[in-house]
């Protein structure tokens, strides 16, 4: 039952980051740049709900974003679905309570996702390519989700170990033995 | 948690096989997902609406607490401009009359006037800083279908990609995958308008002929090719003319005439 509850808030979640990307962000520039929140979502979801969802909920979030504003449907998806990946490696081998190491992985995957979907949609769509903007957007966007992450690390770790006990079991010991 | 490298695998497979299908749902147009859309889009729109109108509300409302004083200076000033307006506008009456009866002489057909629009509002911009496609509040319901131009008061915006039956997904000229194929108004050279990510209000112009006339402050309209936009809808201006090694290399700089930024209302050409 938790579970459900769990899940439901976790769309939840996903509507208003969602609102708040299109709506308030795109209101509150640094530098004519937003933010990229959906990344810190997944890989909330990869560090705190394991293996399986975090890819789950990449690709159906990534499926959605591409049918809300998307040019073509799948990027999205699929890169979402590696940051994923990406946080579950990450849980394997690092600590969840180092707030530098998780602000190095927010910007890691950051990076990946973003050159990710720039060089699919050049593939697909046949972009032109601009590097020197393109690293600069980049940049920036890095920075801006790092001081994100900064703010809403309590909350993340406040909630996260809820939901890891409840998804996981407490198997932080056996993980070692 | 490694000890069963079976299940271990058969997630990756199922991984691989799940992506394998996404790259194939990829090559689907997205018009052939038109049910999916709109399922989404009808649980989505309706807050999407609610927060544009409260956004445009609260934005709208910082100027109340201006100075009283002020307000009778500009609506004294208001009142003057509003008599020399009504003036210029029976002149204008005159020369419009003038106008058609020289026209009819000529046989010249009307070029805006035959265009029939659906007015809509803007509900959603692009949440990536890579791309910039808008989202409308009007869809297949008001007779719009894919491929329609789509103008807003000072210019182009751009063409519909996706519609739903109450919203239409529209990529803009600044898209970095969108390219407008245009004329300069006066010399009525050639060019192709790209957008860039670079700058949100700047298009690049390419593929410009050796000989061309380019002028700084030029305006460039849309030439008609290309099968979606119809001619002489006003693009922007030359903003900066760039020479390379070469002379098959210039490019220009073209500034926008809408504000991408605050564009709230536009017009979709429905004919």
């Amino acid at each position: 039952m938790k579970k459900v509850l769990i899940n439901l808030a976790i769309i939840f979640v996903f509507l208003i980051i969602y609102f708040l990307q299109a709506n308030f962000f795109t209101g509150f520039r640094i530098a004519g740049i937003m933010p990229n929140l959906f990344v810190i979502l997944i890989l909330f979801i990869g560090m705190f709900m394991g293996k399986t969802l975090g890819i789950v909920y990449g690709i159906i979030f990534g499926l959605l974003l591409d049918i809300f504003i998307g040019k073509t449907l799948g990027i999205t998806s699929i890169m979402l679905a590696v940051v994923g990946v990406i946080a579950i490696i990450f849980d394997k081998n690092f600590s969840k309570d180092s707030r530098i190491a998780i602000m190095i992985i927010v910007s890691i995957s950051t990076i990946i996702y973003e050159i990710g979907i720039y060089i699919l949609s050049h593939l697909i769509i046949n972009t032109d390519i601009e590097l020197l903007a393109f690293i600069r957007i980049l940049l920036i966007e890095v920075i801006y989700n790092i001081i994100l992450t900064i703010i809403i690390y309590p909350l993340m770790q406040l909630v996260g170990y809820d939901i890891e006990e409840e998804f996981k079991g407490n198997k932080i010991l056996t993980k070692y033995f | 948690m490694y000890n069963n490298k079976k299940t271990g695998k058969l997630g990756i497979i199922i991984t691989i096989v799940i992506l394998i299908l996404l790259v194939m749902l990829t090559n689907v147009k997205s018009n052939q997902m038109y049910t999916l859309g709109n399922i989404v889009n009808k649980l989505v729109s309706p807050v999407q609406q609610g927060i544009t109108y409260l956004k445009n509300k609260i934005s709208g409302n910082n100027t109340y607490f201006t100075d009283l004083e002020q307000l009778r200076e500009e609506n004294n000033k208001l009142k003057e401009e509003n008599s020399k307006l009504e003036q210029a506008q029976r002149e204008y009456e005159v020369i419009k009359t003038e106008n058609e009866t020289l026209k009819s002489y000529l046989a010249l057909t009307e070029k805006y006037s035959s265009y029939k629009t659906v007015p809509a509002y803007v509900i959603n911009k692009d949440i990536s800083n890579y791309s910039k496609t808008i989202v409308i509040n009007a869809g297949k319901d008001d007779g719009i279908t894919e491929n329609m131009p789509v103008i807003g008061n000072d210019g182009l915006v751009g063409y519909v990609i996706s519609v739903t039956n109450n919203t239409a997904k529209v990529q803009t000229i600044v898209d970095s995958s969108s390219s407008t194929s245009s004329l300069t108004s006066s010399t009525r050279d050639n060019m192709i308008c790209k957008g860039t990510i670079e700058e949100s209000n700047v298009l690049k112009g390419t593929y410009i002929a050796n000989d061309a006339n380019i002028i700084e402050g030029d305006s460039i309209e849309t030439s008609g090719m290309g099968g979606i936009y119809p001619k002489g809808i006003h693009i922007g201006t030359i903003k900066e003319v760039t020479n390379g090694k070469n002379k098959t290399d210039i490019s220009v700089k073209v500034e926008v005439a809408v504000d991408f930024n605050k564009l709230e209302t536009v017009l979709v050409i429905t004919k």
